[in-house]
């Protein structure tokens, strides 16, 4: 009985929130520099260097190569054996959302994920020690226009608004196919089905709102010419949240992330955004993209994919393990993503394992999860490959990350210490402390007198298995 | 409720009373004088020894060397000492809690509940452009009514004042400041309207917004309609010629003192992100915040001081509410955390110069009301920084300082007067004065207000909830205090306290509670009857289409007799969600060795190697079930010829009793 708490109190307190204590917080802080001495460098960009060293200053990379000098006071980490990659980024994550999908309406370009952020979400913890450290947090795929999305660096333990990844394009979701067809499938009584019901609605909805979004544009402009001619008495036109992303989109200002499956409405997006004169940028999911993977490249859009996830819905028959080779032969910009708090942590993996389909190159396949995702999400200025000048985000891996049996070590952002194995061991003991004091603590005594509940005959239902869900009410 | 019901409510807390002095003669009396009393005015050191007159309702002298007029009744304040009338800063005080109606077939023992709708707190105004939960024109003084068994049991706490708003909503409405006492809603009103309140609980009914992100959608969305409407307003008032009028637009008109911050909103932010987003949208949109809740304020404690926005601090610390389960996860550090630190949250924003007030607001239990007030000086927040959350932060807050919130001549007088020291966890109040007038308090022993009625909730309930595609088992624990519920649910939705719980001396009862249905959170509010040891209603789900529940009392089994005999066959009503169904049941023991047959509609179940207790008896099996196994368990007691107990299964859950068959 003893042990088993034990290792529950030991299972929780790795999963519980993490405080630090004051030495670590000094240790992780960003004006440090480190030197990480003697690893082999997975440059991404420029290749492998072998007993390299790599000095982050100030946030950012300073010097890759080998008898890299560091100042004295410096933070040297002998990383013999060890490999260096850059910061995996996770192109589709809905971790840090406190809510994901605004399902009521087909078209909610006015709703924003970066208003829902949950810095404290234990997954981004787990995330950063599979690696990563950037994510594009999107709305779910409710509706044909969702959300606004959000990117961000991991920075767990900081405020929310420290997330924000500087800089980064700002993005839409939109959804095809049978989510957003089939949502609100059960409606409460006294409400009517929601339109659109069909594929041809999908396209129906996403062409009407961008007539509106053109109508809303010219609105505007027509306001601004007459007030630049002083024209008296003028009332601006309405502010449309809904409608201004959608003209962003128009502008080339906003990325659309879409989720799909079907080659069809894959073309039929395409023609859509050529008829309007704006581009997807990822397709997302893109289950059947290697059949129109030509397209998908003339276009100029990425797809951020899984490696061998499929036949968990009608429309997701069709895929392929080889998608991702393919669609980077034919010249399409690849990303593994996550869609999922539990796949986020080996995003490595998911990259090993188009090596094993499709014979892609080790560089290709490290591309997948690090700089090609940072062009789809139009990052790769700051992360995605360990070139000097470039954000100090990466992970210290104690394996090549494309084996099964490597784990990080330790993974920085801009220079910082996010996540440290042997901090986190360390700080096991502590937690345990505190749980037991805590545990005494009035307030978490219970009642006198009352009784305790029936022990549920089974921990958790069946139809809630842990290893089913794929991360909020999102279907991959 | 209706003003029937009201006045029938009044006229029993009052019967047992002397009829109030306000209300007989109002203008017989209207000068007092508390002499020798200790005064703790708040505003200045406290007064050793002095007197307190109060004449025309309010404060007329104040001091050691003031004498007490010759048309005063006179109070000997020995012993006693005299503070300002104490405010509860969020309330919903006044305004009538929605009440279950009536399901169409309440007959005795079952059934009708299908036709309940989900109950709404959500007030409407008339004619409005917005749906219900986003009218921010809806006033709170339209709604308060004067008496009723809450203001009263308020008062009985000391309270005087209390700032009122609607329970629900996303714009909730317009609160008021009212004093305790009155005979109409005009003549308890201090200052209307207070501020615009904003709760972020998306709206219930499956309609836009139903997300957070869809509220925060809706509410930059409505403040840029209210500042065009403005603008559109005041170009047709320059030059109505030509230009088409306008609609008129009281929602919209309603944001406007809002946005050019004339009237403070109120936010609705408990959690260290909550208060962040609310903050940011203040900020985003120039207006006078104050934060209502504010559970983790403490650690946003810098911002709101260099922002100045005040709180409304909740004194509805939450806690463990049901004993440790051992085979339960252990619950998360972070829950343990959130817990201790809330009781800290008062110090340290007194400690980073934040100013706020307390508020019971959702209290789950209004006795709680000043053992928490000790917590929180227990933790760190001195005795006057406690008292001025009371008073004059208060009123400084709801903008109200210059007629109440300390004993100062020419203020309103409003007084809470104790026998001992106020601040403990169970003060002793000797008089309560409101707009100068006394209060009639009841004993002490009757201060917490009583459910008439012996229902009696209490206990360890074992729910099965029918979600519609599934039959999902859970535990519901509840205590009751009077007509309040405080609990938890454990089990296949999840674990969560309950809150917004209610129950009414006729069995009806509602509660929300966070619960995990398909990997994903949402919040569930359970209506239902309880009669008995058994109860059933109705579950809806935010987001989701809504379902039923049923469920039974745990109650500690009998105790088998030495000598009970379990063998025979025991004719049982099994009762599965709603519907019973007829089964037998053939137990045999001999040499100590259990065995059973189950027969019921869904099949014949061998029962094996049964263990007994004095608890009762229990069978482990496995049954076939549409060509599945199926793991179930079959416990029971019995006691004489009666037979009772459940069958449990991943697929299901059933309750039986029963008899024995006569051979």
């Amino acid at each position: 009985m003893m042990t088993r708490l034990t290792i529950q109190l030991l299972i929780c307190s790795l999963i519980a929130g993490i405080s630090l204590p004051p030495s670590f917080a000094q240790d992780r802080s960003a004006a440090q520099e480190t030197l990480i001495r003697n690893a082999t460098v997975l440059t991404v960009t420029r290749g492998t260097l072998t007993n390299a060293d790599v000095l982050l200053r100030n946030g950012k990379i300073a010097a890759i190569g080998k008898n890299v000098k560091a100042s004295a006071n410096a933070r040297v980490i002998d990383a013999t054996g060890k490999f260096v990659l850059p910061g995996i980024v996770d192109c589709h994550s809905h971790s840090m959302l406190d809510t994901i999908n605004e399902s009521t309406l087909s078209v909610t370009s006015m709703a924003r994920t970066s208003d829902v952020l949950n810095p404290h979400d234990i997954d981004l913890y787990r995330a950063l020690a599979g690696g990563v450290t950037s994510l594009n947090l999107l709305h779910g795929s409710a509706n044909a226009i969702g959300g606004l999305n959000t990117v961000v660096k991991i920075k767990f333990g900081r405020p929310a608004a420290e997330f924000i990844f500087p800089g980064a394009m700002p993005g839409i979701k939109f959804a095809l196919g049978e989510n957003p067809k089939r949502s609100n499938s059960q409606p409460q009584p006294g409400q009517t089905r929601r339109y659109p019901m069909t594929r041809m609605g999908v396209e129906e909805t996403i062409r009407d709102a961008f007539t509106r979004a053109r109508d809303y544009k010219k609105s505007w402009e027509e306001y601004r010419a007459s007030a630049s001619r002083s024209e008296k008495n003028l009332v601006a036109p309405r502010r449309d949240l809904q409608l201004e992303p959608l003209v962003e989109v128009l502008e080339g200002k906003r990325y659309v992330h879409a989720h799909c499956y079907r080659a069809d409405e894959i073309l039929m997006l395409i023609n859509l955004a050529n008829d309007f004169g704006f581009k997807i940028r990822t397709f997302q999911h893109t289950l059947e993209g290697y059949k129109v993977a030509r397209e998908i490249a003339q276009h100029g859009a990425g797809a951020s994919i899984f490696a061998d996830n499929w036949a968990y819905k009608i429309e997701a028959y069709d895929a392929i393990p080889y998608n991702a080779a393919i669609m980077t032969r034919a010249g399409v910009i690849v990303s593994m993503n996550s869609d999922s708090d539990e796949r986020a942590r080996r995003l490595n993996i998911e990259a090993a394992k188009v090596m094993r389909y499709g014979d892609l190159s080790e560089e290709e396949a490290l591309k997948l999860v690090t700089w090609n995702p940072a062009v789809q999400l139009g990052i790769q200025q700051r992360v995605g490959s360990l070139e000097v000048g470039k954000d100090a985000d990466l992970a210290i891996w104690n394996g090549h990350p494309l084996s099964v049996y490597a784990r990080v070590d330790t993974t920085f952002i801009d220079g910082e210490i996010f996540f440290d194995r042997q901090q986190d061991l360390a700080r096991r003991p502590d937690l345990l402390k505190e749980r037991a004091q805590l545990e005494a603590a009035e307030p978490n005594r219970p009642p006198p007198g009352g009784t305790s509940p029936q022990a549920p005959r089974r921990r958790r239902p069946t139809n809630a298995d842990d290893d089913m869900w794929e991360g909020g009410v999102e279907q991959p | 409720m209706s003003r029937i019901a009201l006045a029938l409510i009044a006229s029993v807390s009052l019967g047992a009373l002397p009829p109030r002095s306000s209300q007989a003669q109002r203008s017989a009396v209207d000068t007092y004088a508390i002499t020798n009393a200790r005064i703790v005015t708040v505003s200045g050191p406290p007064i050793e020894r002095g007197t307190v007159v109060i004449r025309d309702g309010l404060i007329a002298a104040v001091g050691t060397n003031v004498s007490a007029p010759a048309d005063a009744r006179l109070i000997d304040g020995n012993g006693l000492t005299v503070y300002p009338g104490l405010f509860d800063s969020n309330t919903s005080l006044g305004i009538p809690q929605p009440s279950p109606s009536p399901s169409p077939a309440t007959t005795p023992g079952g059934g009708g509940f299908g036709g309940q709708r989900p109950q709404t707190a959500i007030l409407t105004a008339l004619n409005s452009s917005q749906p219900a939960g986003l009218q921010p024109e809806v006033l709170a003084e339209d709604f308060i009514k004067p008496g009723g068994e809450q203001i009263e049991a308020a008062r009985q706490m000391g309270i005087t004042t209390a700032l009122s708003a609607p329970r629900q909503g996303i714009w909730i409405g317009q609160s008021a400041l009212i004093n305790l006492a009155g005979d109409t809603t005009q003549e308890m009103i201090v200052r209307s309207p207070v501020a615009l309140h904003v709760g972020f609980t998306p709206l219930r009914s499956g309609v836009y917004p139903n997300s957070l992100m869809g509220v925060f959608a809706v509410l930059r969305q409505m403040m840029l309609d209210a500042g065009r409407f403005r603008e559109v307003q005041q170009a047709y008032a320059r030059s109505p010629r030509g230009m088409k009028r306008p609609d008129q637009d009281r929602a919209l008109a309603a944001l406007l003192p809002v946005l050019d911050g004339s009237l403070p909103v109120v936010m609705y932010a408990d959690s260290e992100r909550e208060i962040n987003r609310a903050l940011d949208l203040a900020e985003e949109f120039k207006l006078r915040a104050i934060i209502a809740g504010g559970v983790e304020a403490g650690k946003v404690a810098e911002r709101l001081r260099t922002r100045n926005v005040p709180v409304l601090l909740s004194l509805n610390f939450s806690r463990r509410t049901t004993a440790a389960m051992p085979e339960a996860d252990p619950e998360p550090l972070r829950v343990l955390r959130e817990r201790v630190e809330a009781q800290k949250t008062a110090g340290q924003l007194a400690a980073a110069r934040v100013k706020f007030a307390f508020q019971s607001g959702a209290m789950t239990n209004p006795a709680d009301f000043y053992p928490n007030i000790a917590r929180a000086i227990d933790n760190g927040l001195s005795r006057e920084d406690a008292l001025r959350a009371l008073t004059t932060s208060a009123a400084e807050i709801l903008g109200v300082n210059d007629r109440l919130g300390s004993i100062e001549t020419g203020k309103i007088a409003n007084l809470t007067v104790t026998r001992g020291e106020l601040l403990t966890r169970n003060p002793t109040f000797a008089y309560v004065f409101i707009d100068g007038r006394p209060v009639d308090l009841k004993p002490a022993a009757a201060t917490v207000p009583v459910a008439a009625s012996s229902t009696s909730a209490t206990g360890s309930w074992t729910l099965t909830v029918n979600t519609g595609s599934a039959d999902l088992t859970m535990t519901l624990v509840l205590q009751q205090e009077a007509n309040r519920l405080r609990g938890s649910i454990q089990g296949a939705l999840g674990s969560g306290e309950i809150s917004n719980a209610s129950l009414d001396p006729g069995g009806d009862f509602r509660f929300t509670v966070p619960v995990t249905l398909e990997g994903q959170t949402t919040e569930a509010t359970f209506t239902g009857k309880l009669a008995g040891n058994e109860m059933q209603g109705s579950v809806t789900f935010v987001g989701r289409a809504p379902g039923t529940f049923s469920g039974s009392r745990a109650q500690a089994a009998p105790a088998l007799a030495e000598n009970t005999v379990l063998s025979g066959t025991w004719l049982l009503k099994l009762l599965v969600g709603l519907k019973t169904f007829p089964g037998t049941l053939k137990l045999e023991q001999q040499d100590g060795v259990l065995s059973g047959l189950l027969q019921s509609p869904f099949g014949v179940t061998r029962l094996e190697s049964g263990s007994l207790d004095d608890q009762g008896f229990r069978f482990q099996s496995r049954a076939r079930i549409d060509g599945r196994v199926v793991e179930m368990t079959v416990e029971g007691s019995v006691s004489g010829e009666e037979i009772r107990g459940t069958v449990r299964s991943e697929i299901g859950f059933a309750r039986f009793t029963g008899t024995r068959q006569k051979t």
